[in-house]
């Protein structure tokens, strides 16, 4: 019989070992987890019935593994049994047995030790966030650290060097792209990412030398240089022309205009403009201007509600060229529309300057036909030129034959032949163009207003034309942009019979479609800038 | 669950800074809409500047609630005070911590209004659309915050009562460890689901894993169905006992874990929405910072 002294030694929750004694006897001593065993072994890792310890028919104590239990003696694994010596140490599943060397079969004191489970020893994971010990502070203070670096004191540097300003706006990335609120007209991204060219000083605003650097032929708002000069020294130009909002380079509305423009008696005395505030309610009517005739300059400008007649010296009807079923022309009839004559410049705004050749002339149409003897026409120059070839045609003629030679009536054998023969060409020329070319009604005299000279090389002498090439000098109208609306919709003179009737729109027409600069439905919004130019022509500021 | 307490954070003195955001938020609106302002709102007009300004300083009062709320031990100060008014009425606090959130509630969201028109709708890549994109991420984790310190302490109380997930957690491991030796008397096939019921069942864990509040195939919940199906094929000797009683334990075990995975999430999401919005504020003071330095920098 096998007399066991069995020694366990746990270990309670303070990790510290509790020693428990029994005494256990009999011929073969179970050893696994089950309730049957006599040594238990609590762990699910030890079989119900994992060993047996026996006695041995010689008195010695061996362990048998049950079935394919795993058993271990000093390391060595036990396949069907092993004798068990003192000093043995014994390993099943987590439970090491150590057999003391004072142990003499059949005795033997056996110390049993479980070792603590692995999973047990792990610490138990967190509960709370705050045993995650993610700190906020930290997470805070490197996010602002990185956005103070990245957004504030990089797009700075630049700022202070120029060196490195140039080199960082050749980066694709750049330093102070990051400050930039939005995009910049077209023109200025030319310059990229280099902040300086504009803003040249930190926390000072744009100077005015930053935009004339480049703008040098902006011109002036006002003529008068002193006045200009006392009442715009407070006015930068970026008050108008702000960047960095788009396509726009400049503001677009009416209210720094209407500020002084409300009442401009008070910004300047002499001034000769009506007050304004609004384009929709107090524009004031439309001023046109004329040519008065004195060296082509505009000098008059009329109210166009007071109904001004133009004198350009032309005998012009839009009713008979606009007739409905055409006009004849050698092509045939021809309908003629505005745009026959009325061509747009390239620039968008004015119209090409008609003439002669190119408007009149063009199709065939009245050409200046001698009447006699043949159909010749003279060219649309001066009367001088068309004298010049009226007689060189009739000298050619009278030394054609004979019989043209009797035409002439002064021939006169005593005088030079030659000479003779010019005089009488010069005689039938202007016997010619009295009868045709500068006759009542026909010829030069159904366009222009001509007078008879005593001067035999200029017989007859042609008032000059004033046309009109502007009719609103101080201000704009792109003619391109409004190519979608018929002509007829603004001028109404295709009726007219005289050239004197002025065919501009007045004020009233442009409202049916444009309004001020805030916005309506179904109207375009409109601001002075429309218009209007600020700035004057560029000699002005030099 | 009443969803609105009409005295509470968001009532707080008759609804005071309800009225405040109201009157903020309309006049900013009607001021977008009626003021003249030359060439289109942006953040450079005057109505600009005056809604930037009203913004910036929003944000820093709103912050100084974050310092306030650090620098004031909750219950003492308002014992203090009310001693201090019981004792002299020369010294007043500026405002209670409730006064305090209420405010910075209503003054938080009303900076979605003031701080969208100051932009102008104009939006780009950059430091100004950064303060922006912060600001909206700061309010809307607060709001966030509103809604369960509104909500989730009725929840917590209904769920768990006085015990915390610790108290939980002790007592799963108690019933863990009854739960094994219970089995010690049972085939090794239910050692094994009792074994992975007790150290492959999940509680707590990383950020998601509290966020999210269960475990998919949770070993305990398998190991008692499991348990349930197994219960008549062990009929021998004591087996049946020590089945029903493994049974009942890993069920009261069971409830514990899911009771103690939603402690955990609510517990979570009461706290988790203040890991994004203080350090996001912090965020949006320097990169406010950085948009006002911009601006003055290239003025």
């Amino acid at each position: 019989m096998i007399l066991c002294l069995l020694v366990q030694i746990t270990r309670n929750r303070q990790g510290q070992p509790v020693r428990r004694e029994s005494s256990i006897h009999g011929n073969a001593i179970q050893i696994g987890r089950g309730t049957n065993c006599k040594i238990r072994l609590l762990d699910h890792r030890v079989a119900l019935h994992h060993a047996t310890l026996a006695l041995t028919q010689d008195g010695a104590i061996e362990l048998r593994p049950e079935g394919d239990a795993d058993v271990a003696i000093n390391g060595v694994t036990v396949r069907d049994h092993a004798p068990l010596l003192p000093g043995d140490r014994v390993s099943i599943g987590p439970c090491l047995l150590v057999v003391d060397p004072s142990s003499v079969a059949p005795q033997i004191l056996l110390t049993v030790e479980m070792k603590p489970e692995a999973d047990e020893e792990k610490s138990s994971p967190p509960l709370t966030l705050a045993e995650l010990k993610l700190s906020k502070r930290k997470i805070g203070f490197a996010l602002a650290a990185s956005i103070l670096l990245l957004f504030m004191v990089l797009p700075m540097l630049p700022g202070f060097s120029a060196d490195l300003d140039k080199w960082q706006s050749a980066l694709p990335v750049t330093l102070n792209d990051a400050w930039s609120p939005g995009p910049l007209t077209g023109g200025h991204r030319v310059m990229g990412a280099r902040c300086s060219v504009c803003h040249q000083q930190p926390f000072r605003a744009v100077p005015d030398e930053a935009c004339t650097a480049c703008h040098k032929q902006v011109g002036r708002h006002l003529a008068d240089n002193e006045l200009h000069r006392q009442l715009f020294k407070e006015v930068r130009c970026t008050e108008c022309h702000v960047d960095h909002q788009g396509a726009k380079p400049t503001r677009d509305d009416s209210s720094r205009c209407v500020a002084c423009h409300a009442d401009i008696k008070a910004k300047n005395p002499k001034a000769t403009v009506a007050n304004v505030h609004d384009f929709s309610t107090d524009h004031p009517p439309f001023r046109i201007t004329l040519q008065d005739g004195k060296d082509g300059r505009p000098l008059l400008r009329a109210l166009q509600n007071q109904m001004p007649q133009e004198k350009p010296n032309l005998k012009y009807s839009h009713k008979v060229h606009l007739v409905a079923e055409g006009v004849s022309s050698p092509e045939g009839d021809t309908v003629m529309t505005c745009k026959d004559c009325h061509q747009v410049d390239p620039g968008g705004e004015h119209f090409v300057p008609m003439t002669m050749e190119k408007t009149c002339q063009q199709s065939g149409c009245h050409k200046l036909y001698f009447a006699e003897p043949v159909d010749i026409a003279v060219p649309h120059r001066s009367v001088p030129e068309a004298m010049n070839r009226l007689r060189k045609y009739y000298t050619q003629w009278l030394a054609e034959t004979p019989a043209n030679a009797a035409e002439c009536k002064s021939m006169n054998s005593a005088a030079n032949a030659a000479q003779q023969a010019l005089d009488c060409a010069a005689e039938l020329a202007q016997e010619n163009a009295a009868e045709s070319l500068f006759k009542e009604k026909i010829g030069c005299r159904e366009c222009h207003e001509i007078e008879a000279t005593d001067d035999k090389n200029e017989p007859w002498k042609v008032t000059p034309l004033k046309i009109n090439q502007n009719w609103h000098a101080n201000s704009v109208f792109p003619h391109i942009k409004h190519i979608t609306t018929a002509c007829t919709a603004c001028h109404d003179k295709q009726g007219s019979n005289s050239s004197a009737d002025i065919s501009m729109p007045e004020l009233a027409k442009c409202r049916e479609c444009h309004v001020h600069d805030k916005p309506v439905r179904g109207k375009v919004s409109s601001t002075c800038d429309s218009c209007h130019r600020f700035h004057g022509e560029a000699d002005v500021a030099k | 669950m009443k969803a609105f307490q009409p005295y509470g954070l968001l009532g707080y003195k008759q609804f005071r800074y309800l009225k405040l955001f109201a009157l903020l938020v309309s006049l900013a609106i009607m001021s977008y809409l009626v003021l003249p302002v030359e060439s289109g709102h942006y953040g450079g007009t005057w109505l600009g500047y005056v809604l930037g300004i009203l913004s910036a300083l929003i944000v820093l009062l709103l912050l100084w609630y974050g310092v306030t709320k650090r620098r004031t031990p909750r219950v003492r100060t308002r014992r203090m005070s009310r001693k201090k008014d019981r004792q002299s009425t020369s010294i007043k606090p500026i405002a209670t911590l409730q006064g305090w959130l209420s405010s910075h509630v209503y003054l938080g969201a009303s900076l979605i209004v003031l701080a969208t028109l100051h932009s102008g709708f104009h939006f780009g890549l950059n430091v100004h659309t950064l303060s922006y994109v912060l600001m909206l991420i700061v309010i809307a984790s607060g709001f966030y915050g509103t809604y369960v310190y509104l909500h989730v302490p009725q929840l917590i109380t209904r769920n768990a009562g006085e015990e915390s997930p610790d108290d939980l957690r002790l007592k799963i491991i108690e019933l863990d460890e009854r739960a094994r030796l219970h089995a010690l008397g049972l085939p090794d096939e239910i050692n094994e689901i009792v074994y992975q019921a007790r150290t492959s069942t999940h509680m707590g864990g990383s950020l998601w894993q509290q966020l999210r509040g269960y475990q998919r195939d949770c070993p305990t919940q398998s190991a008692v169905s499991r348990l349930l199906k197994l219960g008549p094929k062990y009929i021998m000797n004591e087996q049946p006992k020590l089945m029903r009683e493994l049974y009942s334990v890993l069920l009261r075990k069971e409830k514990l874990v899911l009771r103690a995975r939603q402690e955990i999430m609510l517990r979570a999401r009461m706290q988790v929405w203040l890991y994004l919005h203080a350090p996001m504020a912090v965020a949006l003071l320097a990169a406010l910072t950085a948009h006002v330095v911009a601006i003055l920098f290239f003025w």
